[in-house]
């Protein structure tokens, strides 16, 4: 064999080695995007099994006060004067600082919903769910805006931040969504039926992901978020405001851009 | 055995080291998301850095991408390019908290991707930065220097840069 032909041999053994390595490569390399695409596929697929098995057929209805694009409830339908600043608050049930909040400003926030100095809304944020690794914050707003059919959506709203659990990630019991919370809310006899078959069947589910979408898609990154005509009150300036009163004047001087 | 740096018996082993540390650290972080995509979008959401359609997808995508890169950086399979992609999602991370960080967010309730009130949440925030920059350099070090001992890379693939010229010296010798 001369040495040129065993060169071009072993040349032609060398490509096809290496033409080989290259296919090994491209097959090994398609299985592991496989996996990737299928991982992904999986983790929607168990999302949705956290969620609580998906939004059943009945699951679209709409608080009777939600506003017109469903991003939150209404407080105070009807009741805001001409030219009342429409007062957004964003907030989540699981969230302690929201509670301290309510307990600071929500009294003030009503009273000015109630004398229509304000167009109130309330808009419930859910992440903490994914925060937490529970599903309590969707419950609880599931839950207010099934109260919204009864007429108590503010009152269900106090009663469950009254009754926050004192050490965060506990959770809602259902016995406090379905039983108590109802009750200081003043939902009584068919009223708590229609309450009760609401929650049970997660009637309000979708609207509850909707309000949660479209807080993100606001921009909220952190709750409680206080908006005066889409003009985000800072908590640093509503802390120092310290009086309700003080509180009052701010949310009537802040202009807002809308 | 090429008298090369990164041929070295050392630097193979350090790379072994670096991958196999980097690797289960990003399997145990994408394990623990996996089951609460939803966190992770609104962690993506927190930056916005991205578009806000992107945002789902991406946040989903994450913590299976962070996974399957782990799992080949253990078993050294592509992992030069494993490693780079590592690098790539731990500097998201940097940039991440330093975001936050540079924002002063309190990490008061609701935050998102901490679950709630933190106690001088700013004090973590430098130590945070130090173990992903390690991190980091774990990635650095194996994209630099892929070839390591026990890697799947080498026993599917064979030697990525011997086999052509070094075999054609051997035998010509």
């Amino acid at each position: 064999m001369s040495e040129s032909r065993r060169e071009a041999l072993r040349r032609k053994q060398q490509a096809q080695a290496r033409a080989k390595r290259t296919q090994r490569i491209v097959i090994v390399g398609a299985i592991v995007l496989a996996v990737v695409v299928l991982g992904v596929f999986g983790t929607i697929f168990i999302s949705q099994l956290n969620k609580g098995g998906g939004s059943p057929s009945g699951s679209s209805a709409i608080p009777p006060n939600a506003t017109a694009d469903r991003s939150g409830i209404i407080v105070n339908p009807g009741k805001a004067t001409q030219g009342a600043p429409t007062v957004e608050l964003f907030f989540d049930y699981q969230c302690p600082i929201c509670k301290q909040f309510e307990g600071a400003f929500g009294p003030t926030l009503s009273n000015m919903a109630d004398k229509g100095e304000i167009n109130l809304v309330y808009r419930t944020l859910t992440f903490m769910d994914g925060n937490l690794r529970n599903d309590s914050s969707t419950k609880a707003g599931i839950a207010a805006a099934c109260a919204d059919n009864a007429g108590a959506y503010s009152a269900y709203h106090n009663a469950v931040f009254a009754g926050q659990p004192a050490s965060e990630g506990q959770g809602y019991t259902t016995q406090q969504l379905r039983v108590d919370f109802p009750a200081t809310a003043g939902i009584t006899g068919d009223a708590l039926s229609a309450f009760q078959a609401c929650y049970d069947s997660r009637a309000t589910a979708s609207f509850v992901d909707g309000t949660n979408e479209a807080g993100a898609k606001a921009g909220v990154t952190s709750t409680p978020t206080l908006r005066v005509n889409g003009t985000t009150i800072d908590n640093a300036t509503i802390s120092k405001a310290g009086t309700p009163e003080a509180f009052r004047q701010l949310v009537l001087s802040t202009k807002g851009n809308g | 055995m090429p008298h090369t740096f990164a041929g070295r018996r050392w630097v193979r082993w350090t790379t072994f080291l670096a991958r196999q540390i980097l690797g289960w650290t990003l399997i145990v972080a994408g394990a623990l998301k996996l089951p609460w995509p939803e966190s992770s979008v609104q962690a993506v959401r927190a930056y916005q850095l991205l578009p806000f359609d992107l945002t789902r997808p991406v946040g989903y995508a994450l913590p299976v991408i962070e996974v399957v890169i782990g799992l080949l950086l253990v078993i050294g399979l592509f992992t030069r390019i494993a490693a780079w992609l590592g690098v790539a999602v731990m500097a998201a991370f940097v940039i991440g908290i330093a975001w936050v960080w540079a924002h002063g967010l309190s990490i008061d309730c609701g935050c998102f991707g901490g679950g709630g009130e933190v106690e001088n949440g700013m004090a973590q925030y430098p130590w945070d930065i130090a173990r992903d920059v390690g991190l980091m350099a774990c990635g650095v070090w194996a994209g630099l220097f892929p070839r390591s001992p026990l890697s799947t890379d080498t026993r599917l693939f064979g030697d990525p840069i011997d086999i052509p010229t070094e075999e054609l010296e051997e035998s010509t010798a």
